[in-house]
């Protein structure tokens, strides 16, 4: 099924059986940024691959973030110890179905990839202080069957509403499926108020999921320690903003707050959480 | 990328009528509401992935069961000489998040849905979409026709409630046709296919609403049906036309006074001849245009 996409492979790889995990860099929380960053720092993830760019993202200019320009980019990492390939991408802006399937042209054509794992996360009303769920959308009904002993919510009913798109995840779950590749698509509910910043409670909701299934034997401690970190800092912030608190114990409450409310605790979060880094 | 035909109907120099999505959905209701009055068979497509993001996708315990593409459909109807293909595009493959096709994709587009009328032999090609124009809600709107050739000029002016663009005040012939109903006029002149775009006039204050104008895609099915010599039923767009009506009306009555009172001057609009005085002056419309205009930035972008 390659077409001739353009694609680099800097080294050939020796896997035989591999799964692969797949992050967005702009997702919800920093999700997919994060977990696929932690899971190549933590197995040594080596890049040997990447798409080039220009068919599939405007390049009318870079784009700065956090004072520095950015390019896009999709990169392909090998962890050979633990059958694992792991890709880091820009969500592409054009040519999706040629982009996705190049995904997994190098998967399946370079590294025997037999099961996909894509890595999303979503907005949620609950506060910081409820336990992270872990959402799993599957493309089988077998791979459904084979991940009934994980702690994951795997009934969900969904149907895109009107005026809404299916997310780049589901298509590329849909584009798994007509290649015969079992996979799932991976959903954590993030607090809305930390949408923007990062959740470590939510990577590790994810990251403890892939370690068990893929047998990673991953040591979460620095994962721990910032999650025990972010939760003394809004605790802190609950202490000093008695407002904050409030809106906090409602959601806590399973109590809705009003549009302004939400704004309000987004805005005094971000502002708190940046100022402490 | 590419057709896939399920059948391969027997058809004797067929002409082939197409439509995209576009302004006021004008050409796509009066295509399909022709497609469907005479009960044509679908009989392929062109494959979507390659064109269109998905655009729905159902999840049912878990487990995902389709994902739904914009479809791009090929349908037949033989009727004695006069055999039909109908093309129905239910978006335009858009690149960079405009709202019309151009470039490649469209370009692709409109070349495989022109293999389909050369596998064919088609004899012709009508498009359909909106002219946006200054006339009012409450008159019936005109049909602007473009060919691609110099020898179809008489028969379009044989047609009744048509004009060319030569016809229409201060645009001396000139004008262009956005997107993929107007994309494939050209491309099928490349191809050597003569074709005319039939263009149902929207007035320009309702060019910017998420709401269909079937009195425009009525105005099209008529002249379509004259030019093709068949005659079709339209109870089923006087009835769209008459709830279309309705939901104008509202919008209308919102638009402030000291504009509705401009617009309203559009109700006894008929186009002039380049050489005769337009019954409203230069002035006039260039008043009007900048106070529709001005009227929906207000809004938010006009929808």
């Amino acid at each position: 099924m390659n077409k001739g996409y353009p694609i680099k492979i800097y080294n050939e790889q020796e896997l035989r059986r591999s799964s692969l995990v797949l992050g967005w860099s702009e997702d919800i929380g920093n999700l997919g940024r994060k977990a696929t960053g932690y899971l190549n720092r933590k197995l040594k993830g080596r890049e040997f691959a990447e798409i080039e760019p220009e068919a599939f993202f405007p390049l009318g200019g870079v784009a700065i973030e956090g004072n520095l320009a950015r390019f896009p980019e999709s990169k392909f990492y090998a962890c050979q110890e633990y059958e694992l390939v792991v890709f880091q991408s820009d969500s592409p802006g054009a040519e999706w179905y040629k982009f996705l399937n190049s995904v997994l042209d190098v998967a399946e054509q370079h590294c025997r990839v037999k099961e996909l794992y894509i890595l999303g996360a979503m907005v949620s009303f609950s506060a910081h202080t409820a336990p992270r769920q872990l959402i799993a959308v599957v493309n089988s009904a077998e791979m459904k069957e084979v991940l009934g002993q994980y702690d994951l919510a795997r009934d969900m009913d969904y149907q895109t509403q009107p005026g809404e798109r299916p997310t780049l995840n589901s298509f590329l779950l849909w584009i798994a499926k007509e290649r015969n590749i079992p996979g799932v698509s991976l959903w954590v509910p993030i607090p809305f108020y930390l949408a923007a910043m990062e959740d470590a409670q939510a990577q590790k909701k994810v990251l403890s999921f892939l370690n068990e299934r893929l047998n990673l034997k991953i040591d979460f401690s620095d994962l721990d320690q910032e999650i025990r970190e972010q939760n003394e800092q809004l605790a802190q912030l609950r202490s000093r903003f008695s407002q904050i608190d409030d809106y906090i114990n409602r959601l806590e409450s399973n109590l809705m707050l009003s549009e302004e409310e939400n704004g309000e605790l987004i805005k005094k979060i971000e502002d708190f959480l940046r100022e402490e880094d | 990328m590419g057709l896939r035909l399920y059948q391969e109907p027997q058809l004797e120099n067929p002409i082939l009528v197409a439509s995209w999505p576009g302004i006021g959905n004008i050409g796509i209701i009066a295509v399909d509401t022709l497609r469907e009055v005479l009960e044509a068979e679908e009989f392929g497509g062109i494959e979507p992935w390659d064109f269109f993001y998905p655009k729905r996708v159902l999840i049912r315990k878990g487990i995902l069961e389709y994902l739904e593409f914009p479809s791009s459909k090929f349908y037949f109807k033989r009727i004695e000489g006069k055999d039909i293909l109908f093309f129905i595009g239910e978006e335009q493959p858009t690149e960079g998040g405009r709202m019309y096709a151009e470039g490649k994709k469209a370009y692709q587009m409109a070349n495989l849905v022109l293999d389909v009328a050369e596998k064919f032999k088609c004899r012709r090609v009508y498009t359909s979409g909106a002219a946006v124009a200054l006339t009012h809600h409450t008159t019936k709107p005109r049909v602007w026709a473009v060919p691609n050739s110099e020898s179809l000029i008489p028969e379009i002016k044989g047609y009744g409630n048509t004009i060319l663009m030569s016809d229409i005040e201060g645009r001396g012939g000139h004008g262009n046709i956005t997107g993929l109903n107007g994309l494939l006029l050209g491309v099928s002149k490349k191809r050597g296919f003569e074709a005319i775009c039939l263009m149902g006039e929207i007035p320009v204050y309702l060019q910017g609403l998420p709401l269909s104008y079937p009195k425009a895609s009525k105005s099209v099915l008529e002249v379509l049906s004259r030019s093709l010599k068949i005659e079709i039923n339209l109870d089923k767009l006087d009835e769209l036309d008459r709830k279309a009506e309705r939901r104008i009306e509202e919008f209308y009555q919102q638009i402030p006074l000291e504009i509705r009172g401009q617009l309203d001057r559009l109700r006894h609009v008929t186009y002039a001849q380049p050489d005769e005085p337009g019954p409203i002056t230069e002035e006039e419309e260039k008043r009007i245009m900048e106070d529709v205009e001005k009227f929906f930035k207000k809004r938010g972008g006009g929808g």
